[in-house]
């Protein structure tokens, strides 16, 4: 992959290093997405790393004709938003589902943001550095038993 | 009549008529517990590793069938038992309930695996149920992760002597109240 293109086209937005490419802003990913989208096919994952108070994205991209990968990073802060890219890669779709469900990223124009695992009347995010799992956690059923 | 009236205050030896309908109840609860021991239908519920070990049960090695455990219709419905195989998460219990609640009167679980018995490995998960007793009543447990396929055929003999004593939970009269 001819990471010039990159180069040439965003300049210092993006700082490359192999095939990662960080950006800057993030208010740049849509645009750095619709450019990626004409050379890679997949996005075969989000990877979302919550480091305080920070949440760094990842997005690696791939293709059919060959192994070539190509990994997007961005940081926002973990009380921002982002927007969604599901309207360039369709298959971002669960993949920010999941994001949400388990780190209460707030996608923008996201068609269905709705939990994908945990059930809908679950209580926090688990996946934040900042949630604890409690007895009471533990042991929620969500069902209102007896028996 | 009031309660403390009828508490008899003679002795009386019970009449024929109420000797026949004492025993004609006994031979036909034993005939139904026989019927219900020797012809159970299992719904099976595998949501994880454990399920391989009840395929197996299943199939010919460890012959099932012999029991009278037909792996026939997959279909509540039609099940007289179930078995929980696999780890049940937090929005699985829902569905497990519903499919429980699917199954006609007299039913019997068997909770299979440490997941089912106390949370197993995830025990101290935030999407793991600690135990489906705590969502159904459970008659049968087997231990193990996962539990070898004899150990199947042991829990249901094991629930057809409970079957047969009158002894299930949620037995011949349906679950307590759920
Ligand atoms: S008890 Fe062990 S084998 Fe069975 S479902 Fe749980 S982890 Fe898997």
């Amino acid at each position: 992959m001819d990471l010039e293109r990159f180069r040439e086209r965003f300049g210092d937005k993006v700082k490359i290093d192999k095939n990662i490419l960080t950006l800057a802003d993030k208010k740049d990913l849509i645009r750095v997405v619709k450019f990626v989208s004409k050379y890679f096919d997949v996005l075969y994952m989000l990877i979302v790393v919550h480091r305080p108070p920070k949440f760094e994205l990842n997005y690696i991209f791939s293709r059919y004709q060959d192994q070539e990968i190509i990994q997007i990073k961005v940081e926002i802060s973990d009380k921002e938003n982002i927007a969604s890219i599901s309207n360039v890669f369709k298959s971002a779709e669960w993949e920010e589902r999941e994001a949400y469900d388990m780190f209460g990223i707030v996608f923008r124009d996201h068609p269905d943001l709705r939990r994908i695992l945990l059930p809908e009347d679950w209580p926090g995010h688990p996946m934040r550095k900042d949630f604890v799992v409690t007895e009471e956690i533990k042991h929620w059923t969500g069902l209102d038993l007896k028996f | 009549m009031k309660v403390d009236d009828a508490v008899p205050n003679e002795f009386s030896y019970p009449g024929l008529g109420e000797i026949f309908i004492t025993n004609t109840r006994k031979f036909i609860n034993k005939v139904l517990s026989w019927g219900r021991a020797n012809s159970l239908w299992p719904l099976t519920f595998g949501t994880s590793c454990c399920a391989i070990e009840m395929m197996v049960y299943g199939a010919t090695k460890v012959d099932a069938d012999r029991l009278g455990n037909l792996f026939i219709g997959d279909s509540p419905r039609q099940a007289d038992m179930i078995f929980v195989s696999g780890t049940i998460t937090k929005k699985m219990a829902r569905r497990l309930l519903t499919v429980y609640q699917q199954m006609p009167a007299p039913k019997y679980v068997v909770a299979v695996g440490a997941c089912n018995i106390s949370g197993g490995l995830f025990w101290d998960s935030y999407n793991v149920i600690d135990g489906i007793d705590r969502i159904m009543p459970v008659d049968v447990y087997i231990p193990g992760c996962p539990p070898r396929p004899e150990q199947f055929l042991d829990a249901v003999k094991v629930l057809q002597k409970l079957i047969n004593e009158n002894k299930t939970r949620g037995g011949v009269y349906g679950p307590r109240e759920i």
